[in-house]
């Protein structure tokens, strides 16, 4: 049992179903992210936890409490909104103090409160000013400063940072980062953005379509995504898909695909498992992330199985700290990560290097990953 | 804003703008002319009047006919002068206008912010009351307040415009609290807020300019509503438009069309009033709900 468990939970709206069987635990002191494209159900999910929403079917136990029909005021919860949804009419100090006030805690205690939360966002200059006189990373800190007064058990973010210039957005990241280190309170958070996620959290969930793909930390997440979904999700630039046919020859398992010029080329594969070679024969999709196909010279120095094969190298686009070659293996396109000085130049035919310790396999018709 | 509202105009051509100007002005002086006549007829002497031009200035400057509309003149039986009917109208419009709006700020409220099941349909039937004529309603209406107890009373005539009013209030607040975000709510449940709260606290300090269009427009409705006063009234609780009525109408004596222009004046005035405290806010609260960026 964790410290926030949901337990089957699934939401119908009429005669849709937006949530599926969602089964997540999250331990006390946890970051956990909901990632996942829009409309897939991260806000449902949220709202349901805050009691927001009601639970169509399935169970949300918060320390043990069973917290289905719970009044949201009752939880012990607090939660940022994407908008911030500061109350209009009331200045920052009323606005951070409202929830103590509408749980009758005594006026000295809430303002004491305050100054201890303006203190620790550096709003205490902002106080007295409305809303509407406020930077959007001013309400930003506001609608935190609201929720972090109540002293809840469990923060529920959702989207905080998506109004928010790119600048400011990473600026708050840290920031949100930091906090959830000094109090080590709960956290659920809801991102669209896959490297939010990446960043903040200890562990991730990321959905489709009202189901959780994958539940992991962010470097299970990142290195053994569960489906193709999560593969393509996650990372930018994506992973590579390659479609390779297997060819298990005794103690060796080779992938064998082919490259711009139609040359066949052969990957020995690393710790090939059983499901793996019983596809010899068979086309699956070779998964590769681009900071695992590089030039000869960029291979991970660390990595025992780097495997080589020239191809054509399509565009080329500087980045600053590395360049992204393109090229194409088995027909498909492949983004490659190379040194921000390499050599390559479109047209050119250069060698490319796949890390095959990073590499992944997929059932082409489920998705699903091979172990 | 005036610069916005400078880019925002057609551009014209200098022809076309006089031509413009002259056609309001044209327009601004045909209304204006009654308020005039009204206005200059109500402080002559009746000799001036009956004697001579409508039109013009008068030669002897006074305020008597002012203080006989309002406290001399014979409506109905009594030489009372408009003053009683005035105090009677202020006591039905005031909670009148008071109550129709919270009832309309809270059914918008609840409308949008507290939907239900069959709520669109509700919002229609009452959208539905806004086009019953008066006509239709008089003789029920007549049988409810006798049933209530209420017939011939302030109180009585209260609720007849507040019932009446509650269409207009709704579709206001309705149409304004739709654009208002729901994440506030949101938040202020999760802070405790019960619905009361909520709407006194948070929805209410938010409505200023819905709360200025829905009290001009059931201010002037009720105040200027005749038909009602005329039938639900008795002596002690006519209204002011029905007064009026009576002080023109009153066919003893002379026609003391100076008193006439004045009381007159006096029935339009706190409309008027209104206007001109609350005015710029109603056009500004009218769009509210529509532009809103
Ligand atoms: N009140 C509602 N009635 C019917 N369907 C709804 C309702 N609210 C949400 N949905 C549907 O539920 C699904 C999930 O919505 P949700 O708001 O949770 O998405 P999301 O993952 O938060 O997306 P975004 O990233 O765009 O915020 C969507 O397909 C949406 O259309
Ligand atoms: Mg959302």
């Amino acid at each position: 049992m964790g410290f926030l468990d949901i337990d089957s939970a699934s939401k119908t709206y009429g005669s849709v179903e937006v949530l599926h069987n969602v089964n997540i635990s999250v331990g006390e002191g946890e970051f956990l992210v909901l990632v996942g494209p829009s409309g897939c159900g991260k806000s449902t999910l949220l709202n349901m936890i805050a009691g927001l929403e009601d639970i169509t079917s399935g169970e949300i136990r918060l320390k043990g409490n069973l917290m289905n029909g719970v009044h949201p005021s009752r939880r012990n919860i607090a939660m940022v909104f994407q908008s911030y949804a500061l109350y209009p009419n009331m200045t920052v100090a009323q606005n951070i103090t409202f929830g103590l006030e509408m749980h009758k805690v005594p006026k000295a205690e809430r303002e004491s409160a305050m100054q201890e939360v303006a203190e620790l966002l550096q709003i205490g200059g902002l106080l007295d000013r409305k809303p509407a006189q406020l930077s959007g990373g001013q309400r930003q800190r506001v609608a935190m400063g609201r929720a972090l007064v109540r002293n809840p058990e469990v923060f529920l973010f959702d989207e905080p940072l998506s109004n928010l210039d790119a600048k400011l957005r990473v600026d708050m990241r840290t920031e949100i980062k930091k906090l959830h280190q000094n109090l080590g309170t709960t956290i659920v958070y809801v991102t669209h953005d896959q490297i939010e996620a990446m960043t903040l959290s200890t562990r991730i969930a990321v959905m489709n379509e009202g189901h959780v793909q994958q539940l992991g930390t962010p470097k299970e997440i990142y290195d053994t995504p569960a489906n193709l979904f999560v593969a393509t999700f996650m990372g930018s630039p994506s992973m590579n898909l390659v479609p390779v046919s297997i060819n298990a020859n005794g103690e060796a398992v080779y992938a064998e695909t082919s490259n711009s010029f139609g040359e066949t080329v052969k990957l020995a594969v690393y710790e090939a498992g059983s499901d793996l070679r019983s596809m010899s024969g068979k086309t699956v999709t070779l998964g590769i992330r681009p900071e695992a196909l590089t030039d000869k010279d960029g291979a991970d120095h660390r990595s025992t199985h780097v495997e080589r094969c020239a191809s054509t190298v399509g565009v080329t686009e500087p980045a600053g700290s590395d360049t992204f070659v393109t090229t194409s293996f088995g027909g498909a396109d492949c983004v490659a990560r190379m040194r921000a000085d390499t050599d390559a130049s479109p047209g050119a035919v250069i060698e490319f290097a796949f890390n095959m310790e990073n590499a992944v396999f997929f059932d082409p018709e489920s998705g699903i990953r091979i172990g | 804003m005036a610069a916005m509202q400078q880019e925002s105009a057609v551009r014209t051509s200098n022809a076309t703008r006089v031509l413009i100007y002259l056609l309001l002005l044209l327009f601004a002086f045909f209304y204006l002319l009654p308020l005039f006549v009204m206005g200059v007829n109500s402080v002559k002497p009746l000799s001036e009047i009956t004697g001579g031009n409508m039109m013009a200035l008068p030669e002897m400057w006074t305020l008597e006919p002012w203080r006989k509309a309002w406290s001399e003149a014979q409506v109905g039986v009594q030489a009372t002068g408009l003053k009683p009917y005035f105090w009677n109208s202020i006591k039905m419009v005031v909670p009148a206008v008071f109550i129709s709006t919270i009832l309309g700020a809270l059914n918008g409220y609840v409308l949008t912010k507290w939907r239900f099941r069959g709520d669109t349909i509700l919002f229609g039937l009452m959208l539905f009351a806004c086009f019953i004529p008066f006509q239709i309603v008089l003789i029920p209406m007549a049988r409810m307040l006798g049933i209530f107890g209420l017939a011939g009373t302030t109180w009585g005539l209260v609720l007849v415009h507040v019932v009446y009013g509650i269409g207009f209030t709704t579709l206001y607040f309705r149409n304004y609290y739709a654009a208002f975000p729901t994440e506030l709510v949101r938040a202020a449940q999760i802070d405790g807020a019960g619905f009361f709260q909520i709407f006194w606290r948070i929805m209410l300090p938010s409505s200023g300019p819905i709360i200025v269009v829905s009290v001009i427009w059931q201010f002037t409705n009720i105040w200027n509503d005749f038909l009602f006063g005329a039938s639900f009234a008795d002596f002690s609780s006519q209204p002011m438009t029905v007064a009026l009525n009576n002080l023109v109408q009153s066919s003893t004596g002379v026609k003391e069309y100076n008193v006439h222009f004045a009381g007159a004046i006096l029935a339009a005035l706190p409309t008027l009033l209104v206007y001109v405290v609350a005015g710029r806010f109603f056009v500004r609260g009218l769009m509210a709900g529509s532009v809103k960026g």
